[in-house]
């Protein structure tokens, strides 16, 4: 045992003896994140969904937007690989079209409402007192507004913004009301991070309260933002998912997984593939995004034990 | 295997037991973690034997594997973890029992004490529901008026007043020590036979803590108990335990009787510790013995000894092979009742350590540096800071729509002292007292305050715009208690120090310049300025927080427990730094501390505050050596000291109670209510610390100024405490 001298110890040993081996707390995060392995799954679904997304049509020579007189409401085949409509559109294309456009809302939606309530949370926390009061106001208040109602107004084009398309319309109405929540978390995380003493030591220090926020409270909420903005983007995608299918969110032409489904659900019997295509994909859209967060939630917990046991790595030291 | 043992040890290789035979046996117990960094040895190979009645303390600082190892013992360790060896409990083999087979022993036969008070008693059930539901849980034929009997007799046995009527209450209507009590009264609820406590002492006051102590004495003097008492701290254990083991790095280093360990240690790692305990009862200045360095990381194999790194006598025979534990050639007396583990060091140099090894030498102690100004006269030298009655009242609000004010909290009510330059003043006292809010209030330094706070010649009154506040704040700057929560885990070391530089506006290249004469000036290599706080260990981490403090070159450091968070061989390294500071630059210090020791060791001056005033204060040796005010008597009484023959015959004063809650505080003397001296006293004379506030003053010149009308007032038998 003595004998056999490991090069890849020695060199490890060496460099413990100027300080211990300390990992960069990012190496940690991702390789926990990629020792879930549904996690990692997930963000493969994901990232695969999205190049669809965009190289997608070019698996099709067909576009939403041109009629198949020949194959109308006919299911898969060799010349459209996902069947067409009852109106003789090629439904791949339309898939590839309505995936982009709810990826698209769900990234802009999740990352500028991420952005919102960090903003906002910090600062009510940092002032606190009145500013506070107030600022959490505003934000119970729009909690309560009835967001459906807002949609279906502000979608029907009596709201006089009638130029925008319908899918920018439904981004405004859902960042205007998907905030909140996360900037109640942030607020509340950053009052515990203002006790700390290094915001403290800043303070007394005489740091300005601008450079304070940004330079010690934004960076220290990351991790909670990271995870806030793959949550947000779920949840976007759900709500024009939702909003869609009732018929108040995305309008035609535009077309979404929402749409797709709405308009499929009357003739689920007749024309099955029409239903379940767009279903599944927006499942795989909003399910790989859920293993991945589980896995994040995971890399970014000191205490999950997604460390892995002794145990086992123990045994094959044995057997080694 | 050898044939010549005895009979004892037989019966135990059988799996039985023998009633003279040790309840507890540890044998090779090896625990080991996954980590990030790979696989930690937490614990590397731990024996011993506890026999009925004794006590063990496990000695070792944060890290060394002593509260793993009665994780273990309990069973208490996550399944990741991997455990070897073997844990017998009258001669019954512990590990590799199931959870449920586990239940059957825990909190029955074997018990334990936690150190955090606060969170280990569930806050939604009353202190006897968790009285009883120990006592349910093993013994299920009990009636209930059976065990509410013994439930109000467990609280009596701890020293909880009106033990019946408490039995209702939750745990926050209990202070923490008086938590620490409901849950040694658990813990020892079903008369276990070995009873670990873990820290029990750490999160208390010194006041509490003596208390407990006491408590923790009388549970084991009622049910016979044997206890392992696992602490960083040479003193609690100094009169307590029979046996000690310290361990380091997982492995026990040296273990002997208390006298074995205290007075003849065989391990340079043991001899380091006790030097580098400040004393309470010396007056002595000298620096303290600093233990370099950190210990070993456990991811990797340990080829050596494992103190090598850090061990100012090693040679080379050291770094080959780690030594085992050796008897102590010579001095062991085999025979000696209670003496279960022989004296036994891991060091091949235990016979060069013989006799009288002076620590200092060994471990190259610095010398005690000069200030200045110390030549200076106090009343010659420059004040650099003054406060002027200074109060900070709390409205006590009630109602949840319309608030209205049901009283006052007197958190700091009338402060005035003053800290004069290169002198080191420190505020000492329970938490509660208001010792921090007076640091706050020092550190806010606004107009609006009551009193006056004069920061080098500038007046809290006068400071209302932005240049004369900056200007206050490069005269003081502060050090926090919590190395790791004071430094932001996003910023370099670079970035931390040059946050106050870049304020003041410094260029770019002076900056950098001033960052490697800081990290210098605290004994941190240059060269590391590019890691982030994380990869320091915890007293170098102290460094940076006082090389960011220095950075703006004050005049005056607010010490908030600079030391309170580090380990005792680390806390030696940053005291010896900051008494070096204060004589190199001149600085003044301000530090609120509740380790008297550490006060007594730095400071010049000490003011001693209970309920918002201050009662005495003085020069540090007048107030330790000649305490005149009975809460400072009771406060020095209390702090134990790492001498096992003095600890044993030494008189303390246990204080009753609490510190009262500042809302109903006594009207005459603050503090009538725990005084041993005012409950000895004749009711005449009683009335007067009733009715009239006792004035801050010197009894001669130059002597110190204490708040009492009875100094030297005789205290009360039953408040003294003395173990035989």
């Amino acid at each position: 045992m003595t004998n056999i001298i490991d090069p890849i110890a020695e060199i490890d040993e060496s460099r413990v003896g100027d300080q211990d081996v300390v990992i960069g707390k990012s190496r940690i995060i991702f390789r926990r994140f990629m020792r879930n392995r549904t996690a990692v799954a997930g963000l493969f679904i994901f990232v695969a969904l999205f190049l669809f997304s965009i190289f997608g049509g070019f698996l099709t020579q067909w576009d939403k937007d041109t009629l198949d007189p020949l194959n109308i409401g006919m299911p898969p085949s060799p010349d459209h690989l996902l069947g067409t409509t009852q109106a003789g559109i090629d439904l791949m294309a339309l898939i590839v079209d309505g995936t982009r456009t709810s990826i698209l809302i769900g990234l802009i939606v999740g990352g500028v409402s991420v952005l919102i309530s960090a903003v906002y949370g910090c600062t009510m926390a940092f002032f606190g007192g009145k500013v506070d009061a107030t600022m959490l106001f505003i934000l119970e208040a729009l909690i309560m507004m009835p967001a459906i109602l807002v949609v279906a107004v502000a979608t029907s084009g009596s709201g006089g913004l009638k130029d925008l398309p319908s899918w920018l319309l439904l981004v405004v109405v859902l960042l205007f009301f998907s905030w909140m929540g996360t900037a109640r978390l942030v607020r509340s995380l950053s009052m515990s991070l203002m006790q700390r003493d290094y915001v403290k030591a800043a303070k007394y220090m005489g740091v300005p309260s601008r450079r304070i926020v940004w330079r010690h409270l934004v960076p220290n909420i990351g991790s909670l933002l990271v995870l806030d903005f793959t949550r947000g983007i779920t949840g976007a995608i759900l709500a024009e998912v939702a909003f869609s299918f009732i018929g108040i969110g995305i309008k035609l032409p535009d077309v979404s997984l929402g749409v797709l489904i709405g308009q499929a659900t009357g003739q689920v019997s007749s024309f099955p593939w029409m239903f379940w295509v767009p279903l599944t994909v927006m499942f795989l859209l909003t399910g790989s995004l859920a293993m991945m967060n589980d896995g994040l939630r995971d890399a970014f917990d000191p205490s999950s034990s997604s460390i892995g046991r002794a145990k086992t790595k123990t045994a094959k030291k044995v057997t080694k | 295997m050898s044939t010549n043992t005895t009979p004892v040890e037989r019966l135990r290789d059988a799996g039985l037991y023998s009633p003279g035979d040790a309840v507890l046996s540890v044998r090779d117990l090896n625990v080991r973690f996954n980590s990030e960094n790979g696989v930690v040895h937490a614990v590397r190979g731990v024996d011993f034997d506890l026999m009925p009645g004794k006590t063990l303390g496990i000695v070792g600082e944060s890290g060394s594997g002593k509260s793993v190892t009665s994780m273990a013992v309990m069973g208490l360790l996550p399944e990741t973890a991997d455990i070897t060896g073997s844990v017998r409990f009258k001669g019954k083999e512990l590990l590799g029992l199931s959870d449920k087979a586990m239940c059957k022993h825990r909190g029955s036969d074997i018990a334990m004490v936690f150190q955090d008070p606060l969170s280990s008693l569930t806050p939604v059930y009353t202190v006897g529901t968790q009285i009883i539901e120990a006592l349910t849980v093993h013994n299920p034929t009990m009636s209930k008026q059976a065990k509410e009997a013994r439930a109000v007799d467990l609280l009596r046995m701890v020293g909880i007043p009106s033990p019946k009527d408490r039995l209702k209450a939750f745990p926050h209507e209990f202070s923490g020590g008086m938590r620490q009590r409901v849950m040694i009264a658990i813990a020892i609820a079903n008369d276990p036979r070995v009873l670990i406590a873990d820290e029990p002492t750490t999160a208390l006051d010194v006041t509490i803590q003596a208390q407990v102590l006491e408590v923790l004495h009388t549970a084991q003097e009622e049910t016979g108990a044997a206890v392992v008492m696992i602490t960083h701290d040479l003193g609690v254990v100094a009169g307590m335990a029979d046996d000690i083991m310290v361990m380091y790095a997982g492995k026990p280093v040296e273990t002997g009787t208390v006298e074995d360990i205290y007075y003849n240690p065989r391990m340079p790692y043991t001899l380091g510790l006790l030097g580098a305990v400040p004393r309470i009862d010396t007056a002595t200045k000298q620096s303290l013995v600093p233990i370099e360095g950190t210990p070993p990381n456990l991811a990797l194999p340990v080829t050596g000894c494992s103190f090598a790194a850090r061990c100012p006598m090693v040679s080379d025979a050291c770094l080959h092979g780690e030594p085992e534990l050796f008897p102590v050639p010579g001095v062991s007396v085999p025979g000696v009742e209670g003496q279960t583990l022989g004296h036994k060091a891991a060091c091949i140099k235990a016979e060069e350590l013989s006799g009288n090894a002076d620590a200092h030498k060994i471990f190259h102690a610095p010398p005690k540096p000069v200030s200045k100004f110390d030549g200076v006269a106090r009343v010659e030298r420059d004040k650099v800071l003054e406060l002027k009655d200074v109060k900070k009242h709390f409205p006590l609000l009630k109602g949840a729509l319309i608030k209205r004010r049901i009283g006052t909290v007197k958190a700091v009510d009338g402060l005035s002292f003053d800290i004069r330059e290169g002198e080191c003043v420190s505020i000492v006292g329970e938490s509660g007292c208001g010792k921090t809010t007076t640091l706050l209030e020092i550190m806010e330094f606004h107009p609006d305050q009551v009193g006056e706070v004069v920061i080098g010649g500038v007046s809290n009154k006068v400071a209302t715009d932005h240049k004369t506040k900056m200007a206050m704040r490069k005269e003081m700057q502060m050090v926090f208690q919590d190395p790791t929560g004071a430094l932001d885990p996003r910023f370099t070391v670079y970035e931390v120090l040059a946050e106050p530089l870049e304020n003041l506006g410094m260029p770019k290249a002076a900056i950098r310049k001033r960052i490697m004469e800081l990290m210098k000036l605290v004994g941190l290599q240059p060269d590391h300025v590019n890691r982030f706080p994380n990869q320091f260990s915890g007293g170098q981490r102290q460094r940076i927080g006082i090389a960011r403090a220095l950075a703006v070159n004050p005049k005056l450091v607010v010490l908030d427990e600079p030391v309170s968070a580090l380990d005792v061989s680390v806390q030696a390294g940053v005291i010896n730094l900051l008494d070096q500071l204060r004589a190199e630059l001149g600085l003044s210090y301000l530090m609120v501390a509740h380790d008297l020791s550490v006060v007594r060791h730095i400071s010049d001056r000490v003011a001693v505050m209970y309920l918002g005033n201050i009662v005495e204060t003085g020069d540090v040796d007048d107030v330790f050596d000649n305490p005149r005010h009975p809460y400072t008597r009771a406060l020095l009484s209390a702090i134990p000291v790492p001498d096992p023959q003095l600890e044993r015959t030494r008189e303390r004063i246990i204080l009753e109670g609490d510190l009262p809650s500042p809302l109903d505080a006594p009207k005459g003397c603050n503090f009538a209510t725990r005084c041993p001296v005012f409950a000895a006293l004749p009711a005449a004379k009683q009335e007067k610390c009733l009715t009239l506030e006792p004035p801050l003053a010197s009894e001669e010149e130059g002597a110190q100024d204490f708040a009492c009308f009875f100094p030297d007032g005789e205290i009360d038998a039953d408040m003294l405490v003395v173990h035989a």
